[in-house]
């Protein structure tokens, strides 16, 4: 299963888009890729938006066909993470799975807090830097619960199946062993990333604390379901598109544009008290 | 000529006007960055770049080497005329530092502050150790990432005392003049403690990665002298006035101990110094010499580092 990307108008531009395709036909990133690379040895497919050490906050687009991915935009600007000392853009390969949804009608049991109308978010701590669209076989270690403007956000946590320490890392506590402070980072990242922007910080469900592989797996299982219930016309769709690799999208063909330069004022790095190597 | 692909970019935002000029083929053994000054002549930027030590504004001109966020380790040649900045090599293949996480590459702009040298004969008193026979080190702390080759005239801060394989390593902390961070009226950015009110974390982390930095390749933990304390600024002013001596010392060769191990003292500006020669025109450093496409920075240099 091999898939490849195809990108129209130049990366950092309003322009920009990135298709997903399998042999060369574009498919939706959101319901075409199945979760599930090899499910009988629970490797996952994962798509990669934001490359670690990256700032453009690029993402599955939920409302256009087929789902390419897009740089989020804010007031009609393009919108990066800031730096917040000592981190450099995401500190992870971020991005989704396939075939998941965090319904916003439903209330979690445990967090009280309904679903931010998402893909499940993931991310991949492996050493090498993914690409935008890249379609990578994880494993699952374990999760986080965000509550980002008062909306559970889960961030499930993976390493890449050919990662040099893939073989090592079987659940969240294995994190910790084999790259201390990982965790600790990642809590911080996300409780201050949008302080720079003016926001207040994020707060986490569980104290804080990452949840095991097994309730990662069960928040993976019930996102999978809602997405079923998505596609099956059993939850209300909103604006989100159900495209499919069957539904005759019309798709532009790829450019290969050299990048629109990003703004200086990005290089900025963010200091904020309290917050720790 | 239309063929010659001669990169020369001037240093912007600065009242200098120096500019580089870049052949072979950057991280590789190939790449040489020169220094072109004012009048288009090629300089050394370990000599020929006025130190500009301003005792009552506190600020001097530095030398970027290293970007932020990046890992490869260029540096001003000692050894090659003219002083151009190459990738150091480590057993002949380009020297990439390792992530130490959660920093990628070096956490700040790395450089030097050019007509000044830790004398690798004489011992520091406090610390008990020789300089490391290199410029003195800076590491500006700015907010814009800088260019290879770039001339910044800076702030200076304090420094910190590196213990580096046995050698003294001062490392001056710097902030271009001009950055958002000295210009804010509401920060009083002047001396080493004012940098933790401004930049809460930045000194410790900074700290903490010089100790660390050659672990990942199997070295022991770097030392640091006077406590592990940072220099205030007044004290870091007399470690550069004492590295601008040295330098005299060694472009005036008046050094007693000759050493094959000193930096070449070839120079286009200090007129009547042993090295001093007549300028060469860029020309003649570029001839036959093509500036060649980026070579690839090897995949595992994405690896982070935990401790």
């Amino acid at each position: 299963m091999v898939y490849t990307t195809r990108q129209i108008g130049a990366k950092n531009s309003l322009d920009y888009k990135v298709f997903i395709e399998k042999d060369g036909k574009p498919v939706s990133p959101f319901h075409d890729i199945p979760l599930y690379a090899d499910e009988s040895k629970q490797i996952l497919n994962f798509v990669v938006e934001i490359p670690r050490w990256t700032n453009a906050k690029l993402e599955i687009s939920k409302e256009q066909d087929l789902n390419p991915i897009i740089q989020d935009t804010k007031k009609g600007k393009l919108r990066f993470v800031r730096n917040v000392f000592p981190h450099h853009g995401y500190i992870w390969n971020y991005g989704a799975f396939p075939q998941t949804w965090e319904d916003p009608n439903v209330a979690h049991p445990e967090t009280k807090a309904n679903g931010d109308n998402d893909p499940l978010d993931v991310l991949e701590i492996g050493e090498a830097v993914g690409y935008t669209g890249q379609v990578k076989q994880v494993k699952v270690l374990g999760v986080f619960a965000l509550l980002d403007e008062g909306e559970t956000d889960w961030k499930v946590v993976v390493i890449d199946v050919n990662d040099p320490l893939a073989p090592k890392l079987n659940d969240i506590e294995d994190v910790e062993r084999h790259l201390p402070g990982l965790l600790r980072a990642t809590n911080e990242w996300f409780r201050v990333y949008k302080i720079p922007d003016g926001k207040p910080e994020n707060q986490f469900a569980f104290s804080g604390e990452a949840k095991n592989k097994k309730y990662a797996e069960e928040v993976i299982r019930e996102t999978h379901e809602a997405w079923e219930n998505l596609i099956n016309g059993k939850s209300d769709k909103g604006d989100i598109s159900l495209a499919t690799i069957n539904s005759n999208v019309e798709v532009p063909n790829g450019e290969n544009k050299q990048d629109d330069p990003i703004d200086k004022s990005i290089d900025k790095w963010f200091f904020i008290s309290g917050a720790s190597a | 000529m239309a063929r010659d692909r001669l990169s020369l970019t001037a240093s912007h935002l600065s009242k200098s006007y120096f500019s580089t000029v870049e052949i072979g083929s950057k991280y590789s053994s190939t790449y040489k960055n020169y220094l072109i000054l004012p009048n288009g002549g090629i300089g050394s930027y370990f000599h020929d770049i006025p130190i500009n030590l301003n005792l009552p504004n506190k600020t001097c001109n530095v030398v970027i080497e290293i970007p932020r966020w990046s890992n490869a380790k260029f540096e001003i040649n000692k050894d090659l005329q003219y002083n151009p900045i190459t990738q150091d090599l480590k057993n002949n293949k380009p020297r990439f530092v390792k992530n130490l996480y959660p920093f990628k590459g070096y956490p700040q702009n790395y450089g030097a502050i050019p007509q000044t040298w830790d004398d690798p004969t004489i011992v520091e008193t406090n610390t008990g150790y020789k300089g490391d026979n290199d410029p003195i080190d800076i590491v500006e702390i700015g907010s814009r990432i800088a260019q290879t080759g770039e001339v910044i005239e800076c702030k200076i801060l304090g420094s910190l005392a590196l213990i580096d394989d046995g050698e003294l390593d001062w490392k001056v902390i710097a902030i271009d003049i001009n950055d958002e961070l000295v210009n804010n009226s509401k920060n009083n950015l002047n001396d080493i403690q004012d940098v933790e009110t401004v930049c809460p974390g930045l000194l410790s982390n900074i700290k903490l990665w010089f100790q660390n930095y050659k672990k990942p390749d199997g070295k022991s933990e770097n030392q640091f002298g006077f406590n592990g304390e940072y220099l205030n600024v007044d004290k870091t002013l007399e470690i550069i006035q004492h590295g601008h001596q040295s330098w005299k010392n060694l472009i005036n060769d008046q050094l007693k101990n000759q050493n094959d191990k000193f930096p070449l003292i070839i120079n286009t500006t200090q007129v009547g110094t042993k090295g001093f020669v007549t300028q060469l025109n860029k020309n003649d450093i570029i001839q036959g010499n093509i500036h060649e496409k980026d070579s690839e920075i090897p995949k595992d240099i994405e690896k982070s580092y935990y401790f």
